[in-house]
């Protein structure tokens, strides 16, 4: 059996009597795109600083390449890469310094920190601000510098959380660039991601989170066979024409995992 | 679309300004309570009351003290020195606020503006909550003082002076507000910050030169140091301190029209104040867009050369880099640059002093050790407050591949770098303002420094993890560590320097002066192994401590 690249058992995590995570098995083999979803506190956020080493969990076990984490802290580190929520950037160095700065912790030499940093900084067109200090980066260039940070090293599995959120059409193209070049280098890749579309484009597995419990996992056709399978023994489910139904699109899959449809149907007393 | 179609209920009631003035309340409030549930927010708590009690005392003590010489005055037909009381009060409110920013936390009212509040509301908001600051309160204490020493003296003047001081303290607090809203303005950019940064810096040096100047002209005869004072009281008068005191000097004098006279000037003043903030906060309301994103220059696209990080023999790359990290960050915050030169500004200070009043014409063979124990105290902000600077940029300590040991070790050699050339300064300055420091001073100090320094560094190390603070580069108030470590690194600097001084008096006690090399090499030694110990604990510490750390500094 082949060992997947992260793999968690019983993870949980909780902040007093919440219960942010509970007993989450992860399982997310090598060379996956793996889109991690869930409504909004559902625990992702969570579930990726647990998995990359922000937050303890309160009980169960995370294994990383084969790696336990608790033990091999340092040697998981040093195979993944990371861009966390608030992107961990250093504001007062410019994106060349930053970049080389992440390099060197990750052990490169200075000749190769330096050289992988200008070919980051020419791929995420951040050439034109060489003086420029990343606390006066736009957003998106921010996220692209975080992003050439996360992979310098050239990690083989990279997380990350919402990397799309608040980046603009061109700066998400070039993220999307990068990442299935990483994909197509054989690097596994667990992202979390509000964006339905982008995730359905990208990935091709998932899992999704719902009240801190793993409630779906696996390939988009698996998600979507399970949730047709579900929907065929309700009478309701069937056309009144009998005809073959629409494939069932990520956001669908998503909302009929999660119960989401309650909330359309409710009205608010002031609004009509 | 209508907006009956969207609000079928009806348009909302015009949200009230006192209504909303009370939420405010009830949001610090709230934020109040809340933050006494975590143990840091309750040794806060504590800090802060220790803090309060000290300034009500200063309020109470002042107060008494300048309503006697008030007091004195009026009965001595002296009324127009009042002046030399309410000059203090005005300097004490206008500049405590910007220097003693430890003990000050602004409201952060521009995010009051997504609400539906009024221009009124906003104003008031401004002026109401940023009002409530110690100055404030410990001022007021001394103006009460004086208006009821005045009252005492001439129970006829105190209806007038009484309504002067109220004046003169709304005066005060617009003032204060007003020069708060536009360095806020100043503070939104960062280029602007760092020129601000500079020139309060020079401000805050320059009243270091009051000493000297008064010790120079105390050496005056008496006619010049008259001439002196008349030239002074001349020039004050056009102000608002000097205004106060001529209004009631002169009702005093039962001159009334032109104590009239100069109160109408002194509410003149207030009302450019007004002005002047109504100008700023208007403009704050209505959005002004203050961006420096939006104000960026593009460049012509161009490869940047491969520029390798620093090299240092020696040290592993993730400490060299941490280390340059740490340096190029200093060496872009112009105010901390600037804080390399006080010691040798002081001894400066000390020696334009004039031979007879300079504290080291004593002894001189202190101002080497007492230099480098100044330098050490001008660490805190960044020893004590290791992560502050690096906001969420924290995060990345603990998603790389590096032990937090190492990230220390790279922060301590960077300040201790910084420290030692601080140092080197002071030994020069010494060297060519005094006279060389004498080998066994020198030795002796170094020896100091050896026991000093390392537990000072542990000590911030651990102030650092449990008790982090977001540096905040724009606002006024939080740039600086928690209170409770201020407290702390006052504490442990007490205890050092004590030590130190211990040592020094059982030199002088055995009669050899030497003897205080190895007194506190041993002790150095015992230091340097205790920040070793500590050193090696830091990383359970880190991981035990990491939610705390990535959720108060990515705020």
């Amino acid at each position: 059996m082949v060992t997947p690249t992260i793999a968690t058992e019983n993870l949980t995590r909780r902040f007093g009597d919440l219960v942010a995570v509970e007993d989450v098995n992860l399982r997310v083999a090598s060379g996956q795109f793996f889109g991690f979803l869930g409504p909004n506190g559902a625990g992702k956020s969570t579930t990726i600083k647990m998995l990359t080493g922000l937050l303890a969990p309160t009980a169960g076990r995370i294994q990383i390449l084969g790696l336990d984490l608790v033990t091999n802290m340092v040697e998981v580190k040093r195979q993944i890469g990371v861009v966390p929520e608030g992107m961990a950037l250093f504001g007062r160095l410019t994106g060349s310094e930053y970049l080389n700065f992440v390099g060197r912790m990750y052990g490169l030499d200075r000749e190769t920190a330096a050289k992988r940093t200008s070919e980051l900084l020419e791929f995420m067109q951040l050439v034109d601000q060489p003086k420029t200090m990343v606390t006066d980066y736009s957003h998106g260039m921010q996220k692209k510098l975080a992003l050439a940070a996360a992979v310098i090293h050239g990690p083989k599995v990279l997380f990350l959380d919402e990397p799309f959120e608040g980046v603009d059409a061109i700066a998400a193209g070039t993220l999307k660039a990068m990442l299935q070049r990483m994909i197509a280098r054989g690097a596994t890749i667990f992202l979390t991601s509000h964006v339905l579309e982008i995730v359905e484009r990208l990935c091709s597995h998932v899992g999704i989170i719902h009240r801190g419990r793993l409630v779906a996992q696996g390939s988009l056709e698996e998600l979507r066979a399970g949730v047709e399978a579900r929907a065929a023994v309700l009478p309701e489910a069937a056309t009144s024409d009998g005809s073959p139904r629409e494939k069932l699109t990520l956001e669908q899959i998503f909302l009929r995992i999660v119960g989401g449809s309650r909330a359309a149907s409710q009205e608010l007393s002031w609004l009509g | 679309m209508k907006q009956a179609e969207l609000n079928p209920a009806g348009p909302n009631p015009a949200p009230q300004a006192p209504r909303q003035m009370a939420a405010v309340a009830e949001l610090r409030w709230r934020i109040f309570v809340n933050s006494l549930h975590t143990f840091r927010g309750r040794l806060e708590l504590a800090s802060r009351i220790f803090v309060v009690i000290a300034f009500v005392a200063g309020g109470i003590g002042g107060a008494v003290g300048l309503g006697g010489a008030a007091w004195f005055l009026m009965l001595e037909e002296n009324a127009e020195w009042l002046g030399a009381l309410l000059w203090p009060v005005f300097l004490f409110w206008q500049l405590f606020p910007l220097m003693a920013t430890a003990f000050t936390k602004n409201l952060e009212s521009a995010s009051l503006l997504r609400f539906p509040l009024s221009y009124r509301s906003y104003f008031l908001i401004r002026l109401a909550y940023g009002s409530l600051d110690p100055a404030t309160t410990v001022a007021s204490l001394w103006l009460l003082g004086i208006t009821i020493g005045i009252g005492a003296a001439r129970p006829r003047l105190l209806p007038w002076a009484a309504v002067v001081l109220v004046t003169f303290a709304m005066v005060n607090i617009l003032l204060a507000r007003m020069a708060f809203a536009w360095l806020e303005r100043w503070l939104a950019q960062r280029r602007t910050r760092e020129i601000m940064g500079v020139l309060f810096f020079l401000c805050i040096l320059s009243l270091q030169l009051i000493s000297p100047l008064v010790a120079f002209y105390g050496h005056k005869s008496n006619p010049e140091t008259r001439l002196l004072g008349q030239e002074f009281s001349q020039v004050q008068r056009p102000l608002p301190p000097g205004l106060a005191a001529a209004a009631i000097a002169r009702a005093a004098q039962g001159q009334h029209w032109p104590g009239r006279f100069y109160f109408l000037l002194l509410g003149l003043y207030g009302i450019a104040f007004l002005w002047l903030l109504n100008f700023r906060l208007r403009a704050e309301y209505h959005g002004e867009n203050l961006s420096e994103s939006a104000r960026r220059k593009a460049s012509p696209a161009e490869l940047p050369a491969p520029h390798p990080g620093w090299n240092v023999p020696g040290l592993p790359g993730p400490v060299t880099a941490v280390f340059e990290k740490e340096l190029r960050y200093l060496s872009r915050s112009g105010p901390m640059l600037f804080t390399l030169v006080v010691p040798l500004f002081m001894l400066v200070v000390f020696r334009s002093s004039g031979h007879n009043q300079d504290l080291f014409a004593h002894a001189p063979e202190l101002t080497f050790p007492l230099g480098a124990a100044y330098s050490l105290l001008l660490l805190t902000n960044l020893s004590y407050n290791n992560f502050g600077a690096d906001g969420s940029g924290v995060q990345f300590f603990f998603a790389a591949p590096v032990r937090f040991r190492q990230i220390m070790t790279g922060k301590n050699l960077a300040h201790a770098a910084i420290f030692a050339l601080e140092v080197a300064l002071v030994w020069l300055g010494t060297s060519l303002l005094y006279r060389p420091p004498s080998i066994r001073v020198t030795l002796a100090t170094v020896a100091g420094i050896l026991f000093a320094l390392p537990i000072d560094l542990a000590a911030g190390n651990l102030f650092s993890i449990y008790s982090p603070t977001r540096v905040e580069a724009g606002v006024f108030g939080r740039q600086r560590a928690s209170l409770t470590t201020v407290l702390a690194s006052f504490g442990v600097r007490g205890a050092l320097f004590s030590g130190g001084a211990l040592m020094l008096w059982l030199s002088r006690h055995y009669g050899n002066s030497w003897i205080v090399v190895p007194l506190l090499l041993l002790p150095a030694v015992l230091a340097c192994a205790a920040y070793a110990l500590a050193l090696n604990h830091i990383d359970g510490m880190a991981l035990g401590h990491r939610e705390n750390l990535i959720s108060q500094l990515g705020r």
